[in-house]
């Protein structure tokens, strides 16, 4: 009888414990992370979100400096946005040249990168990154979904502009992947997320799209010079939408250039803006103050930590017998110089009496003939991380640079103005003139070097861009825009021979990552790899 | 009339014998080649379940009836049968059995023994293990069985090591078997905190009819742990057992001496001015002789329904990597009560360990190979010389090693219970069938600290600033229920044996780790973003059919259903079944009476088996992370916290393998020689792999998901013979010889010929995030990815000049090839035990062919730049004496000379003990050598590192250990 007891005793037991557990497995819930329908129960969450996006070009993940990756496949410092942006943009020119041994860096420089180069594979990654952390914020800031959740009015208004910024930065992604690759995976929020297969899109149709969000966004964004600092406001679509026009004939073979003038005429009639008096105070600590930036990239020295962004810009261009101190930082990575084509932009090389010539000569030799080694080649001391009073930043260690980074200005508005007039795109010829001279009297503090509109030629153009922009991610799209990437343009170690050399046309593309190709059969790769 | 007579005489002298029927016979049972009285040695009168064990003398009696035949058995010794005819006595000699067929086997949810055994399956006994002073239980297997390879993860004390079974089928997820300490699952991770005295035993399971009752955690194989247990009836008995070891370094890496250093850089047209005085070898500098002491304290004793055993553990090991520390504090209890006139049994087994843990900064390993070797250890950071200059210390020179030691203390501590309770109840009215309850849990806790000296010169102090110091800790949890239920029976039909059993299992898991950094700016420690811990359930329900036909014919068949909380409701069950069939040759009837063949089995199996163990707890469901303070962004003046909607996949399910196994089980010669043979195929397929997905389809770049495939294929040899065997010398001597390969079939979800696949692998030094392996389909995983070098008439490489393999006349990445990988192709062990009176002498040699190895250090420090350009050119780095060999001056770290043929032999131990058997006291001394020699081609130190990447391993000491053993 007790033993009879005790079974059925140990049998119920038993047949508890299976009950029990099934259903425990049903509620296991993650904690202190919470799902999508949790996370909004709290107001803050929408504007948090939204400065997760713009994070998203400046941060490499959700703990700074390093530590919990947005994406992978490449060394946390290595896969911010900005610094790939950087890579792909100056590293490829006469602009920049890099000492390191980092996997295929080098390549960038010599123009032979491969599909395989995991530079080119996580911006690609970057770009889609950026893309869909938009698109989620699209889908889940939907009218439906914000009255389905009770937000209030007033909130849902603030959200309305939320979600024009976030087609901007969309906008934004999507230009750079026209830019740099063209015929790209394609997907918006109307698409799902989880297991399927992008289709590919080509430059007309991505070109039309990031054009057409941009038009359609524009009432929507706060108007220009009166949002929060460091949110794009009208003034920073204007300047994107300028850009997508300049490089029409590019991109899709249909020339814009009166687009391209009239949207830059938007950012400079705004009135919202004014050139900083000094130029190098655009690039110090305390930017955050210039009135010439029109949407920056923020960061700062406790509270927006990376390792790539400024903290690269600041630290690696510094080496040699350079003052880390001068530079607010605690130490140079002695990476990044620069080639004597660029020196030779400016007008006695490194003597210029250009006050945008910023070459660091001490101990540092004209040539290169060691591109590893940081005294090989001309320094630029263009990025620091004091104050225009000279002290550091906020981060006592040295690490973290307090410095923004001046992703559209105003200078830039005035050389389309400029360029787009040149290229036939109207407006006046004396307006373009009389902004380039303002630049000018900038750079040299009086007029001596002022031109007249005979000297304002696309040859000009070029180089004065180089002059006022360089450092700055414009470079590789100007180059291509007047044919001297690849075919045309030589300067020191491109093509990977010490005086330079031409390379093939196909390379104003970067190629479609391997990775994606293989993941993605809708993919056909670009022409040439 | 003559024969009647006889036959009454006959009957007359039987006579006694048949009326006094019930007569008792004792006698004294001794272990054959010592003589010594055994203890607990089962005497049971066959075809009954009458019977007795013997005392702590050996004794018994027993009461029979003349023509009963009595069946003397015990662990480990041949079973004698021996028919009453009167004897007054019966003293009966024990002999060792070579292969123990009749011996238990643990196996999951029940036992089975070697005979009936129908998966491949390997049991190591606790004589068999690696002698030496061996601190991580996975140290003990090294070179003991066919298919399984262990590598110890690096000479640092209490360091673990890798276990592979059949090599790894899997790309990305867990390649580690599945662990299980008497009957409870481990979570995975260090399994030292199991006391390796403690191991009776373990049972390595390789096919799938073994494993599939794991279900989805059994694809990397499994092991299963049975630790040591009180015997009923057993006296008193007190061990003590002492191990004093002394370690030192094998050899050092060759960097140039300091005359050479300073010749180099002045051949190099370097800074004379830039060097010091001093001669310095740095390596001399950080490494010392580690001592150790493993101290064990065991009582325990037997009563007539129970059983109880108690040890004590304190295991001090010293690293010879100066400052680095090991210490275990551990008590082990095992407690068995039998109730009810045996019917259930009840047994507790509690092992609880205190693991206190001082970590060297390993860094000092890589920085004593390229600190400038002129340099003096002594100067003014704390007591140590550092690269300075006008803002202090030099921000990116290499720090001090010696001070990167001295002036860092990083402790840890963890506390661990492993216990569980476990019930096995006979059923009174049907004896055959039992219920089995197993209760258990793993709970772990650890926090560690570590404090730098603020005068150190890697603090590199701004003023204002705080020196480095922080905190980490965390609990891992880990709760166990499983009810079985087993019937039992032998028959008398055409089914002589049925054995069957069903159950349910269910076990949670919980970790949670944190750690908190003092800002180095405030002072103060940061906020941080609060963690989510790992969570899990499984739950499960199993079943194992096993019938035998004719004694001779075996038939198993196992189910498993498996329900994760890991998957989404739609792909969260998982079935996992396997099928096996032995068939027990040498019971035919023609091979019955063979003198040579006195043993062969068939065995031919078919299973599948699951893999779950990648990535975090919820990989289906989309989630938002917070950012930390240091991760947010401006909007106007104020700082916004951020959110991160996390990727996910909400079709993740279960790898699956699916093992074909063929094996033979043969002995020879009376089992003088043993042997299995198998042979297997294993095809994984939905691999979790962390791999790309498309661009723009998800939330992040790269997810855990299903793709790809690989098969594996393996023959393993294993050998037990026993060239003597008599009454004062023995030799046994066991080999096993693994031939083996995997290879990458599918790597994405569709197929893309030409795909130069998924780089992976560790980061190398050299290089930010440089990656020197690649996954390919058509080649072995880890393959290593580079540029064939090309070398001159008198086979010098001629630096930068790579083959154009694609003939494109351009060298980049498209001219990489595979070549090679870090598994082996074949791997042996051969252990050697040997035993003369009282004088017993082993060795464990063990070896791999066709591993390779991508020398890091020298691809990384071998070449000029790499000691002349450093950062802010106002100091030199040393280097490898490689560079005097190729006078390479810029870095090639992807040409295919870095990667050389690391096959090897190595003696892992050899150890001679010599046993006193005194009136009370048993002694037992030995001396161990550990890690005695390496024959390898290879150039650098250690030619066995499991990832296949030499970078600075804490190298592996050669240990000399004395060993004393005490039995009261």
């Amino acid at each position: 009888m007790l033993n009879k007891l005790k079974k059925t005793t140990l049998l119920v037991l038993g047949f508890l414990a299976i009950v029990s557990c099934t259903k425990e497995i049903d509620e296991l819930r993650p904690i202190n992370q919470a799902t999508a329908d949790e996370v909004f129960d709290d107001p803050a969450s929408y504007k948090s979100f939204l400065a997760k996006i713009y994070a998203g070009i400046a941060l490499s993940g959700q703990q700074g400096p390093a530590g919990n990756p947005d994406i992978a496949g490449l060394d946390e410092g290595f896969s911010n946005y900005l610094r790939l942006y950087w890579y792909l943009t100056e590293l490829t020119t006469d602009e920049a040249i890099i000492g390191w041994n980092d996997g295929t860096i080098k390549d960038l420089h010599y123009q032979n990168w491969t599909a395989g180069n995991e530079f080119i594979s996580t911006m690609y990654a970057r770009i889609f990154y950026q893309t869909s952390l938009c698109n989620e914020f699209i889908r889940q800031t939907t009218d439906e979904k914000l009255n389905e959740r009770g937000v209030e009015a007033s909130l849902q208004a603030d959200i309305q502009i939320f979600r024009a910024e976030a087609r901007f930065m969309r906008a934004l992604s999507f230009y750079h992947a026209l830019d740099f690759f063209r015929n790209v995976p394609f997907t918006t929020e109307n698409d799902p997320v989880g297991a399927f297969l992008p289709t590919q899109t080509n430059a007309q149709d991505l070109f039309n799209y990031v054009e057409s969000e941009l038009l359609a966004i524009e009432g929507d964004l706060v108007d220009a010079g009166q949002n929060e600092y460091a949110r794009a406001d009208k003034a920073a679509a204007w300047m994107l939408l300028a850009k997508l026009y300049l490089n029409a004939g590019i991109y899709v073979g249909t020339d814009r250039y009166t687009d391209a003038r009239i949207q830059s005429e938007k950012v400079i009639n705004s009135n919202q803006y004014s050139l900083e008096g000094n130029y190098e105070h655009l690039f110090l600590a305390d930017n955050d103050q210039s009135n010439e930036i029109i949407f920056p990239i923020a960061f700062d020295g406790l509270f927006t930590q990376a390792y790539g962004g400024m903290t690269f810009m600041v630290h690696a261009p510094v080496g040699g017998s350079m003052s880390a101190a001068a530079f607010g930082i605690n130490g140079g990575w002695a990476g990044v110089r620069t080639t004597s084509a660029f020196v030779e932009k400016f007008p006695g090389m490194e003597n210029s009496d250009d006050g945008r010539e910023l070459f660091y000569t001490t101990g540092q030799s004209l040539q290169i003939n060691n591109v590893s080694a940081f005294n090989n080649g001309y320094a630029i001391a263009k990025y620091k991380n004091v104050d225009r009073n000279g002290n550091a930043g906020s981060d006592p260690t040295g690490d973290f640079p307090d410095t923004d980074f001046p992703m559209f200005r105003l200078a830039d508005a005035y050389l389309m103005y400029a360029e787009a007039n040149l290229r036939g795109g109207g407006g006046s010829l004396t307006t373009a003139v009389g902004y380039i001279n303002l630049l000018r009297e900038r750079a040299y503090g009086n007029a001596s070097a002022n031109i007249t509109s005979g000297e304002l030629t696309l040859n000009f153009i070029i180089d004065e861009r180089a002059r006022e922009l360089y450092w700055e991610c414009h470079r590789r799209t100007d180059l291509v825009r007047f044919n001297q990437f690849t075919e045309n343009g030589v300067w020191p170690w491109k093509g990977n021979v010490p005086g330079g050399t031409t390379t093939s046309s196909f390379r104003n593309l970067f190629p479609i990552p391997t990775s994606d190709l293989s993941a993605n059969p809708n993919l056909q790769q670009n022409p040439g790899y | 009339m003559k024969t009647f007579l006889n036959s009454l005489l006959l009957l007359s002298l039987l006579f006694p014998s048949i009326l006094m029927s019930q007569t008792s016979v004792s006698g004294v049972i001794t272990e054959g080649s010592s003589g010594l009285p055994v203890p607990g040695v089962n005497v049971i009168i066959k075809g009954t379940s009458t019977g007795t064990t013997t005392d702590f003398d050996g004794r018994y009696t027993i009461t029979v009836n003349t023509g009963d035949v009595l069946v003397f058995s015990y662990v480990g010794y041949r079973t004698q049968e021996i028919a009453y005819t009167n004897q007054t006595s019966l003293n009966i000699s024990l002999a060792e059995d070579a292969a123990a067929l009749d011996e238990v086997v643990v196996i999951g949810y029940g036992t089975t023994t070697i005979k009936d055994a129908t998966g491949s399956l390997d049991k190591i006994d606790s004589e068999s293990f690696n002698k030496g002073a061996i601190v991580s239980p996975e140290n003990l297997l090294a070179g003991k069985s066919a298919g399984v390879r262990i590598t110890s993860s690096s000479g640092a004390p209490g360091s673990g090591a890798e276990i592979r079974i059949r090599n790894g089928g899997s790309l990305s997820a867990n390649n580690s078997p599945l662990i299980v300490v008497d009957g409870v699952p481990l979570s995975g991770g260090s399994i030292n905190a199991i006391n390796p005295n403690e191991i009776e035993s373990y049972t390595i399971l390789k096919d799938a009819s073994a494993t599939a009752i794991y279900g989805s955690r059994a694809t990397a194989g499994v092991v299963i742990i049975t630790t040591k247990k009180g015997r009923t009836n057993a006296p008193l008995q007190v061990e003590y057992d002492l191990q004093v070891s002394a370690g030192q370094i094998i050899d050092k890496v060759d960097v140039l001496s300091a005359d050479q250093f300073r010749q180099f850089i002045i051949d190099n047209g370097g800074d004379e001015n830039l060097l010091g005085n001093s001669r310095t070898d740095w390596q001399d500098q950080i490494y010392e002789t580690a001592e150790g002491g493993i101290h064990n304290l065991t009582v325990s004793k037997g009563f007539e329904n129970s059983s109880i055993r108690v040890n004590y553990n304190l295991a001090n090991q010293n690293g010879v990597l100066m400052t680095s520390q090991y210490r275990r504090n551990a008590l082990n209890l095992n407690y068995e009560h039998r109730l009810f006139k045996d019917h259930l049994r009840v047994n507790v087994t509690s092992k609880g360990s205190l693991v206190d843990n001082r970590f060297a900064d390993e860094g000092a390993i890589g920085s004593a190979l390229f600190f400038d070797p002129t340099q003096a250890v002594e100067g003014n950071y704390g007591g140590y010389f550092e690269f300075e200059d006008e803002d202090g210390v030099r921000n990116l020179a290499p720090r001090n090693p010696v001070s990167l030691l001295m002036l860092r203390d990083n402790r840890q501590r963890a506390k661990r219970n492993i216990s569980n309770l476990q019930l096995d109840y006979k059923f009174h009215f049907l004896p055959e069938l039992r219920f089995n309850v197993n209760a258990g849990f793993d709970y772990e806790e650890y926090d560690g600290r570590y404090f730098t000296n603020p005068s150190a010169g890697f603090n590199n102090l701004n003023s204002g600033q705080f020196p480095s110091e922080g905190t980490y800790f965390g609990t891992n949890k880990n709760r166990l229920l499983d009810l079985y239920f087993n019937y039992k029976k032998d028959l008398n039909s055409a089914v002589t044996r049925v054995d069957i059993t069903a159950g349910h299992t269910y076990q949670r898991f919980y970790n949670l780790g944190e750690s908190r950094d003092l800002n180095t700016g405030t002072g103060n420690f940061d906020e941080v973003v609060p963690p989510s811990p790992f969570q899990l359930i499984l739950e499960s329900y199993f079943g194992r059919a096993e019938f035998t036909l004719a004694n001779k014919y075996i038939f198993t068949g196992t189910y498993r259903r498996d329900i994760t909380s890991r998957f989404s409701p739609d792909n969260r069950n998982g079935n996992f079944p396997s099928a096996a069939f032995a068939w027990l040759a040498s019971d035919e009837d023609f091979l019955k009476d063979s003198q040579t063949l006195s043993n062969l089995k068939m065995r031919f199996s078919w299973g599948i088996t699951g893999q779950q163990a990648i990535g975090g707890s919820f990989p289906y469901l989309g989630v938002y992370s917070q950012s930390n303070i240091q991760a947010q962004y401006q909007f106007g003046n104020q700082f916004f916290p951020t959110i991160r909607p996390e990727g996910y996949n909400e079709n993740i399910k279960w790898e699956e393998a699916t093992m074909y196994n063929v094996g033979l089980d043969y002995g020879l010669f009376g089992n003088k020689v043993t042997g299995t043979i198998d042979l297997y195929h294993r095809k994984n397929k939905d691999l979790l792999q962390f791999a790309p997905v498309p661009a723009g389809s998800n939330l992040e770049n790269f997810l855990d998901q299903n793709v790809g495939e690989t098969v594996s294929r393996g023959i393993e040899l294993g050998l037990n013979f026993s060239p003597v065997r008599n009454d004062n010398f023995r030799w046994d001597v066991n080999a096993n010889f693994t031939l083996s390969d995997v290879e990458i079939t599918k790597l994405n979800l569709v197929d893309a010929p030409g795909s130069i696949g998924t780089p992976t692998g560790p980061g190398l030094s050299g290089g930010v995030g440089n990656l020197i392996q690649i996954n390919t389909v058509g080649f072995e995983p880890n393959a290593f990815y580079v540029f064939k070098q090309v070398y001159d008439a008198n086979g010098q490489p001629l630096e930068n000049v790579y083959v154009d393999l694609n003939g494109d006349n351009i060298i980049n990445d498209n001219d990489k090839y595979r070549y090679q990988s870090p598994t082996p192709d074949a791997f042996f062990g051969f252990t050697s035990y040997m035993n003369y009176k009282n004088l017993d002498f082993s060795f464990t040699l063990r070896g791999s062919l066709g591993n390779y190895m991508y020398n890091n250090f020298k691809s990384a420090n071998g070449y000029g730049q790499a000691i002349l350009n450093q950062v802010g050119n106002q100091h030199y780095g040393n280097g490898s004496t490689d560079v005097l060999n190729t006078g390479f001056m810029e870095n090639q770290q992807f040409s295919d000379l870095y990667v050389e043929d690391a096959s090897f032999m190595k003696l892992d131990n050899i150890s001679l003990g010599y046993n006193i058997p005194f009136e009370k006291i048993k002694f037992r001394a030995s001396l161990t050598a550990q890690n005695v020699f390496v024959i390898t081609e290879y150039s650098g130190l250690d030619p066995e590192i499991a990832s296949g990447v030499d970078n600075n391993v804490y190298p592996r000491p050669r240990t000399f250990v004395l060993g004393l053993n005490f039995i009261f």
